[in-house]
């Protein structure tokens, strides 16, 4: 029985940690800028479409495949702010979430386009499996977590270690003030999407590895993202790492003991019951 | 669309032209088949098989029938594994494209959508390899089907997994799916006559791909073996998952999927000693040259090998021809029906089948292959033996569902 | 001529087109889409009653359609109830369930609400494709009956026929907007109208926002599970592929199209919403592409959407037009 939770929440555990992958790149976008950037999904299938495409193509590895997407995923970041939240940024916050919806329509068709409607699945020389009393750990699920962990970490040295961290966390406290301190906003703006499309990206590629990549995909990565959002605070990046993690097992534990078929359910009850009794979140600020 | 897709519109485009050079006759022939979404596996095979067979009777002259030479032409429609688009796309090809002759049908769903009005119209419908027993089951008189129903093959193999030694096993599967249900009854009753027990029953959706909690569920029980009842690609993530979580234990499975298939969701040794109980579809060793010939061609032609059941579609063909030839004519869908009702299996035909009462189907239109364990090893599956069954038997026991 | 009285006679030209539509539209095929867009009119005047009005998008509004047609289909289907009251009752199910769904996702604003509607249509259809004991799952549930023929002296209204069933859509189509004209030009849709402009500033008012927003968001799914309703009665099967999240940003996308917050929007997006697919089928592969790349470029440059963009064009050429004889 012990054996079986611990293998159920390891299960989750690789799952999570792609979970709050996604969930960072949507926090930082929404914390620093107020979008909700629905596209992100999309976006991340496109890193794990092109992740597969350039290990297939060029005939190199999975990471250096995923570190290459991950810089294209970054142009796109770039190319999303400026053509398309930028001209609303200073409009009602609901165009430019039906612009984050209409960019999800485009990237996902695009998507389609480009990469056909067959599923994906990206396949790695990582195989092993270790039995640790009793629990198997399979080495791929291990290197998804520890790469989850090094790409946040990362970002979150980036965020509050650097001059351009600074910039990003004053625009976030408080964009005007930011402004007359002489930030450059549109920079920020740039970087902040740059940097949340590369995760994105990233995220695909694990998801490719460890799963899938299709249609539709996307759309259920971004909604989970969202979801580990509410759990763990909107524009908390401890609260994207925790929620993510807490998403990943409970769907996991859930499927195991209670009911696999209603698995993706879980998500979205989590949301409704944050929303209900503690809306901002386990780690959000009252 | 898909390059598969555009060689066949293009291919059958070409032999279209030729076909109304020589002034002869069109027989126009309507796939309805899954070309995208989860039931391609099954559907884009069975589709470029009836194209080849058509292609193949056209360059030998043709169907010749009562004083007149047939050219067959092919239009394919996707239905995308959609029951409301198999019916438009129905309607479209007997509406709009005159076709009287409806061939394919690769996934239940869809299928049995059709399959509820097709006698209502004046046309003929053959279908391929969707396995659900009430097709067949209501006695539709202008249906067909070149595969037998899904708990045919399932009670064979419960026969054979008790043989083997099993006594506790676990199922995962897509069991709200009808024929997967179907086929674990017969599994299981014969099964239980061998003094088994069934464990434990998990359930996935079709297009599902995390099995992970299930697979450790059942892992917990530490059952003999695992019985996986699904689509190809979920198969493959359960066959890939299982490994993954160290589990030895034999695999059995009721797939019909090609090794191409597999091989792009799992490693060829993450799915070594897994068996498929299946009808004893295309495996060079299990059949004979016709099997090789296809199998050769329909590689050279569409640089992928076929899937094992595609051959339910390109038979179909054949079984068409020779009813064609026996009525005299092609321009009376219930003459032909009354010759198909009475044809033997075709000399052309590639699976192997097993005549029940002298005729290749039986009096519920149902046709029977003998059915096979088929094992993975070292990245083909091999044909190991035959899974014993009685068409006959099952033939009688279908005509008594009928209320 | 004074505006009024154009715009009553404008009116008046409609109604009669409308009533006369099936002499002059013949082809099954074509009367099969504008009852369809008649039921999408339905469908998006809810929508634009939360979304245009109210400023709160929500995507679920595929999801109640639904609920709605689910709800009147196994009334029907499973229990023999007559399909007068299912179709009636079809709304009032809906109704309920968006109580239960609005009560915690109306207390949170703009981006959180629209994310969890998302989540609910989610949810809905996972559950109508699982619960497959009661729904039929993906292979769905055949033979949904027409409501019965109604007999008026010698007039029979056969709804059987596509003509019949085409004047049932056009009067839900009719009632839907005239509900939410009557909603807009009532205090209600004061305070809806504000609470899009300024919500904070109402609530420091005093208003209790979150009843009006509750309201709407209840009323507009009403709606839904009316189209809901006389969608599946209409084609006869039903699945829950036509309740996916992706028909939920299709009726997002007539909203805007059409024209946020006006009346006559939701009817020109709708009909946009249903017949532009039909146009598009050769390039079906790019019409995502497209429908995205529309909505975008609406958003930046006309987030009012095209009726209000036709109608200030059109006041200017007649403005123009009244300067000329001086």
């Amino acid at each position: 029985m012990i054996i079986e939770i611990l293998q159920q929440m390891l299960n989750g555990l690789a799952i999570g940690s792609v979970y709050t992958v996604i969930a960072l790149g949507l926090t930082v976008v929404f914390g620093i800028l107020g979008i909700a950037h629905f596209a992100h999904g999309s976006v991340a299938m496109s890193g794990g479409y092109l992740t597969y495409l350039f290990g297939e193509r060029l005939a190199i590895g999975f990471f250096p495949a995923m570190a290459l997407a991950m810089l294209v995923g970054a142009v796109i970041g770039l190319l999303i702010e400026r053509l398309a939240y930028r001209p609303v940024r200073d409009a009602p916050h609901i165009n430019a979430f039906i612009i984050a919806l209409g960019l999800t329509m485009m990237v996902e068709g695009i998507n389609l386009l480009t990469f056909g409607a067959d599923q994906v699945v990206i396949q790695t020389p990582y195989r092993g499996v270790f039995n640790v009393g009793g629990v198997a750990v399979a080495e791929l699920r291990l290197l998804v977590i520890l790469t989850a962990c090094t790409l946040i970490g990362v970002v979150a040295l980036l965020i509050s270690r650097t001059k351009t961290g600074k910039s990003i966390r004053a625009v976030a406290q408080n964009r005007p003030a930011a402004v007359l301190m002489g930030v450059n906003v549109n920079r920020v703006s740039a970087i902040v999407f740059s940097v949340s499309s590369a995760l994105g990206a990233a995220a695909g590629a694990l998801v490719g590895a460890l799963l899938a990549i299709a249609p539709g995909v996307g759309e259920g990565l971004a909604v989970k993202g969202f979801a580990v959002l509410i759990l763990g605070g909107l524009g908390s990046i401890p609260g994207a790492i925790v929620g993510g993690l807490v998403l990943g097992v409970s769907e996991s534990l859930a499927a195991g003991f209670i009911s696999s078929a209603y698995k993706d359910v879980i998500a979205f009850m989590v949301m409704i019951v944050v929303l209900l009794f503690r809306p901002e979140g386990l780690l959000g600020k009252r | 669309m898909n390059k598969l897709a555009r060689s066949i519109a293009a291919a059958g485009a070409a032999l279209a032209c030729l076909g109304a050079a020589a002034a002869d006759k069109e027989l126009l022939i309507g796939v309805n088949d899954s070309l995208t979404g989860p039931g391609a596996v099954y559907g884009l095979p069975q589709a470029n098989s009836v194209q080849m067979a058509a292609d193949e009777i056209n360059a030998a002259g043709g169907i010749k029938a009562g004083g007149d030479v047939y050219k067959l032409r092919v239009i394919a429609n996707d239905d995308k594994a959609n029951p409301t688009e198999a019916t438009n796309s129905v309607r479209k090809l007997i509406d709009r494209d005159g076709v009287k002759y409806l061939l394919g049908f690769c996934c239940s769903g869809p299928t049995s959508a059709v399959a509820s009005f097709i006698e209502r119209e004046n046309a003929l419908m053959l279908v391929g390899n969707a396995a659900e027993r009430a097709i067949t089951a209501k006695g539709i008189p202008n249906l067909f089907r070149t595969r037998p129903p899904a708990d045919f093959t399932g009670a064979a193999a419960g026969t054979f997994v008790g043989k083997r030694g099993a006594k506790n096993v676990a199922v995962i599967g897509s069991l709200d799916v009808g024929f997967y249900t179907q086929y674990l009854e017969a599994f299981e009753r014969e099964f239980a006559k061998a003094g088994g027990k069934i464990v434990a029953k998990e359930t996935f959706g079709l297009k599902d791909r995390d099995m992970t909690p299930q697979l450790t569920k059942v892992r917990a029980l530490n059952p003999d073996a695992l019985l996986v009842l699904g689509y190809v690609e979920p198969s493959a993530f359960v066959y890939r998952q299982a490994t993954e979580l160290g589990m030895k234990i034999p695999r059995y499975g009721f797939t019909s999927g090609s090794e191409e298939q597999f091989l792009r969701v799992a490693t060829s040794e993450q799915m070594e000693g897994v068996w498929d109980l299946r009808p004893t579809e295309l495996t060079v060793e299990a059949l004979a040259d016709n099997a090789k010939t296809y199998v050769a061609n329909y590689t050279k032609r569409f640089g992928t090998p076929p899937s094992p059941s595609s051959p339910y579609a390109y038979d179909q063909v054949y079984v068409l021809k020779q009813a064609v030839e026996r009525a005299g004519s092609a321009e009376d869908p219930k003459k032909v029906t009354a010759e198909v009702r009475k044809v033997t299996v075709p000399k052309e035909a590639v699976m192997k089948y097993l005549p029940v009462g002298g005729t290749m189907f039986d009096v519920n239109g149902q046709a029977y292959t003998s059915n096979g364990a088929f094992q993975w090893q070292r990245g083909k599956w091999v044909y190991v033996s035959d899974l014993p069954s009685d068409p006959a038997l099952y033939s009688e026991f279908l005509r008594g569902l009928r209320k | 001529m004074s505006r009024p009285t154009v715009r009553a006679m404008g009116l008046a030209v409609l109604v009669l087109a409308a009533l006369a539509l099936p002499l002059g539209v013949t082809l099954p095929y074509f009367q099969h889409l504008v009852i369809l867009a008649l039921i999408w009119v339905v469908l998006s005047q809810g929508q634009n009653l939360i979304q245009g009005f109210t400023g709160y998008v929500s995507i679920a509004q595929a999801g109640f359609m639904g609920i709605g047609a689910y709800s009147s289909t196994l009334l029907s289907v499973k229990l023999g109830w007559p399909v007068w009251l299912t179709m009636a009752a079809a709304p009032g199910v809906t109704a309920v369930l968006a109580v239960l769904a609005g009560y915690p996702s109306l207390r949170v604003k703009g981006h959180y609400f629209a994310i969890v509607t998302l989540a609910y249509n989610m949810v809905i259809f996972i559950v109508l494709m699982t619960w497959s004991s009661l729904t039929g799952g993906e292979a769905g549930i055949s033979n949904v009956p027409r409501p019965p023929d109604i007999a008026i002296g010698v007039l029979v209204w056969d709804l059987d026929s596509r003509v019949g069933y085409y004047y049932l859509a056009l009067a839900a189509a009719a009632l839907a907007t005239l509900l939410c004209a009557l909603i807009l030009h009532s205090r209600v849709g004061r305070v809806l109208v504000a609470i899009r402009q300024n919500e904070a500033l109402i609530e420091a008012a005093g208003v209790h926002s979150w009843r009006y927003k509750l309201l709407a968001f209840v009323v507009s799914a009403g709606l839904a599970g009316l189209a809901g309703a006389l969608y599946a009665h209409f084609i006869g099967f039903l699945n829950p592929d036509a309740f996916g999240v992706d028909h939920s940003l299709n009726a997002i996308l007539a909203v805007i199209l059409g024209g946020s917050g006006t009346l006559s929007g939701p009817v020109v997006g709708a009909f946009a919403v249903v017949f532009l697919p039909e146009y598009l089928r050769v390039a079906e592969n790019y019409r995502l592409v497209i429908y995205g790349f529309i909505l975008v470029t609406a958003t930046i440059f006309m987030p009012r959407g095209l009726v209000p963009l036709v109608a200030s064009g059109l006041r200017a050429l007649a403005a123009r037009l009244k300067r000329e004889p001086a």
